[in-house]
């Protein structure tokens, strides 16, 4: 039962894709042998070809812009469009079914996180000059709030901020930075007061990538590649206009950003390990390695397919709930939790019907390649909010259970 | 008919407050010591105020013409309440047998009786071994007369594990002809057929041992149709059971989130104890892909999809692990007290296990969904 609204908004979408780009190709269709067996997770290029992939997602993102699809939740001044998340949500299912430039690099930090939290926190001249380049495709944005000290506790992060005049100086270390390499701004927790309890003496400042004394580096992470980077601070002086809120303010603000890290529907599953979860393809893996009468290895495959499609159920019903205008609603965190848990044991059960083809490199199609999604996985279980953190979220907010006592400020850590 | 959601809305909280006056805990614990296993009183109510079990039967048959969705809705609220009624082998089992057979006579005979409440019905296809497998049938049909058919037929065999087997009015029998698995309609009544109960792990469903002794028996259905009316009435009947252990999951779920809010160890709600948290997080995920599940195979059948029988097995496999699941972490979040007889986490556990196993448990399921799926 979609609503006059979200179909009208549906249709206008699908008129603007057809007439700018192909539907996407049928991904879980394939032959086993056949074309590239490529199972990366994580991308990493070549300097050559990543310079080209990032362009190539800055110039989809100008051309929805263009078309008024760039940022959909967006206040109109700012080149938005002002409509509910909900149509943000339909807009990326719709554009799933089309073959378009990946824009991850621009939109799950900036556009996503990022950009709310600018329009929520920032001096208005700072939006001016930020905002609509951001959500044109320009800048590149990126969240300076993990340390090698902080993580699932992201308050007790240590990265200092010291008023001098006009400006702050910040000296610190940040760690697991998706995109810094392309960003042109970040946006960084520092400590302001390191006497006050933990959460109430942090200030938060937009900071320009190209200021003296910030240097990424690559964080060459268990797959081999480098997908992250650190990044130092070192002396770097930031005017006070970049404060976004109060000082010591800046958890309000990190909050605003992690409310806004959401789980998309529709769009994930796709790409090169949407194999790794498809019957067609486990089943021609077991043809392959005469494996498909074990009995064990059958149950296991059974038990692994029983939660990859009853979470594509999941996901159906939410995306139908969204077409009917209707927020969906633990849905999203419990899909999410469960793409981690099927990719893993999806990549521990092909593990085990490749046996020692997986430790070695046999040359045949299809079987040494796996270790590339086996080495991912455990990211899975760990990024955007551990899976243990996410459990906490899920009790919390769906169950209503109690947070822990001592750490109630910091149960709010990650949404 | 298709109801909307707002409908579906209605007819829930309409079953639910149904249920909540006519089937709380006291009432299950004292008809499950009980026979009849169910208060005809209050069936009567369901069919006459609530019009159930006609709900998903075709309107030519006397029924209201809904389909899988609506009735899973139902069974979702029956599975909270362990609603103790003929429902599940009438309505999901009999009439669903009854309507994949295509035999118009034998929907017009009984059909209209199921629909309105007066004919109870029950499913006898497994033996001594368990399996719902109609090869795995040896119960014998022999025609009468000159061997065609046309003066009817005598059923010789034993059938185990038939859900209300020992008050049905009609039991429709799998038995064997020179064609193959064959279903047949058995009056209660019949001379030959004795019924005695079965002692069951869940007392809130009732189960039969029948003998029969050259009872006389009406064809169902084309001679040696019975496998592929069972593949269809299997398919059903495993969505229906998947949405009462949605329900009963999520029952589970709710009582443990109760309990771990308000009962307090160390000085603090057991609930704010990541252990006790994270526990509670693994049902809830267990309950929303049950319900995800069980509401989408419900929604493909009744849109007559060819994704419906993969669906179905997913469906069976994924509330069949989910109620168990839930049922057992429930008493764990109570401790001690939720092991009590007095308590009805017992309740749930008895029947998640016995609804897990009932078509034969993981073993046949994982293996007729990697059947669907060509595997």
């Amino acid at each position: 039962m979609e609503s006059d609204d979200m179909r009208d908004f549906a249709a206008e979408a699908r008129r603007f894709l057809d007439a700018h780009v192909a539907k996407a190709p049928d991904r879980t269709a394939f032959t086993w042998g056949e074309g590239d067996d490529s199972m990366a997770y994580f991308s990493s290029l070549p300097p050559a070809e990543e310079r080209e992939f990032v362009q190539r997602a800055r110039e989809w993102q100008r051309i929805r812009h263009e078309n008024g699809f760039g940022w959909i939740t967006g206040p109109v001044e700012y080149g938005g469009r002002g409509l509910t998340p909900v149509h943000d949500l339909l807009y990326d299912a719709v554009e799933s079914e089309y073959d378009v430039a990946d824009t991850g690099v621009l939109s799950v930090i900036g556009l996503g996180m990022i950009g709310p939290t600018i329009l929520a926190h920032a001096q208005p001249h700072i939006k001016d000059r930020w905002l609509p380049a951001m959500y044109r495709g320009d800048a590149i944005a990126c969240q300076l709030f993990s340390e090698p000290g902080a993580g699932s506790d992201l308050a007790s992060v240590a990265t200092r901020a010291v008023r001098e005049g006009d400006d702050w100086v910040l000296n610190g270390q940040k760690v697991w930075t998706s995109v810094a390499q392309h960003s042109q701004i970040g946006l960084a927790l520092t400590r302001t007061d390191p006497d006050a309890p933990k959460h109430r003496g942090i200030t938060a400042f937009l900071v320009p990538m190209d200021t003296p004394g910030v240097e990424v580096r690559p964080l060459r992470q268990m797959t081999g590649g480098a997908d992250f980077n650190e990044v130092f601070l070192t002396d770097v002086r930031i005017p006070d206009d970049h404060r976004l809120g109060e000082v010591d303010g800046g958890w309000t603000v990190a909050l605003t950003t992690l409310m806004n890290e959401r789980a998309t529907v529709g769009s994930e599953g796709v790409g090169p390990v949407a194999a790794a979860l498809s019957p067609d393809h486990l089943s021609a893996l077991m043809r392959a390695t005469w494996t498909w009468d074990d009995r064990a290895l059958r149950a296991r495959l059974a038990e692994l397919l029983v939660d990859v499609l009853a979470t594509e159920h999941l996901n159906a019903r939410a995306l139908r709930k969204l077409r009917a205008g209707v927020a969906p609603g633990p849905e999203m965190s419990v899909s999410k939790l469960m793409y981690g848990q099927n990719l893993t044991r999806a990549a521990h059960f092909v593990s085990d019907v490749l046996g020692p083809r997986i430790i070695a490199d046999t040359g045949q199609w299809g079987t040494y390649a796996w270790t590339e999604l086996l080495l991912a996985t455990p990211a899975l279980r760990i990024l955007g909010g551990t899976e243990e953190i996410m459990k906490n979220i899920l009790a919390e907010r769906v169950l209503g259970l109690p947070k822990e006592p001592a750490t109630a400020a910091a149960k709010e850590v990650r949404s | 008919m298709t109801a909307d959601e707002s409908e579906l809305r209605e007819l829930r909280s309409s079953v639910r407050e149904f249920l909540e006056a006519k089937s709380p805990e006291e009432a299950v614990r004292k008809l499950m010591e009980s026979e009849p296993r169910f208060d005809p009183a209050v069936w009567s109510q369901a069919a006459d105020q609530l019009r159930l079990p006609g709900l998903a039967i075709p309107e030519e048959y006397g029924g209201d013409g809904f389909g899988l969705v609506e009735l899973g809705v139902v069974l979702e609220e029956m599975g909270r309440a362990l609603f103790c009624a003929p429902f599940f082998a009438t309505v999901l089992l009999a009439a669903q047998a009854l309507l994949a057979s295509g035999d118009q006579d034998a929907c017009a005979r009984h059909l209209p009786g199921i629909a309105a409440g007066r004919t109870t019905a029950a499913l006898a296809v497994a033996e001594d071994h368990g399996s719902w497998d109609p090869a795995m049938v040896s119960a014998r049909a022999v025609p009468d007369g000159n061997g065609d058919g046309d003066n009817g037929w005598t059923v010789s065999g034993r059938k185990c594990f038939v859900v209300d087997g020992t008050t049905a009015d009609l039991i429709l029998v799998v038995a064997r002809t020179v064609a193959g698995p064959t279903l047949f309609a058995v009056d209660r009544d019949a001379t030959g057929l004795a019924a005695e109960p079965m002692q069951t792990l869940d007392a809130t469903r009732a189960m039969a041992r029948l003998t029969l002794d050259a009872v006389p028996a009406t064809l169902v259905g084309a001679q040696g149709a019975g496998g592929r009316i069972m593949a269809k009435v299997l398919d059903i009947a495993s969505v229906g059971l998947a949405a009462e252990q949605a329900g009963g999951a999520r029952r589970c779920l709710e009582t443990s989130a109760d309990y771990a809010r308000v009962r307090h160890q160390f000085g603090r709600p057991i609930g704010s104890f990541q252990a006790v948290k994270h526990k509670c997080a693994d049902m809830l995920v267990q309950v929303e892909l049950a319900e995800a599940s069980s509401r989408e195979a419900a929604r493909l059948a009744d849109e007559d999809s060819p994704d419906f029988p993969v669906a179905a097995a997913v469906a069976h496999a994924s509330c069949s692990r989910a109620y168990m699941v839930a049922a057992m972490e429930n008493i764990q979040v109570h401790g001690g007290i939720g092991f009590t007889w007095e308590h009805p986490a017992h309740l749930f556990f008895r029947r998640a296990k016995s609804s897990q196993l009932l078509f034969g448990g993981p073993a046949v399921y994982h293996e007729r969904l990697l059947d669907r799926l060509g595997i």
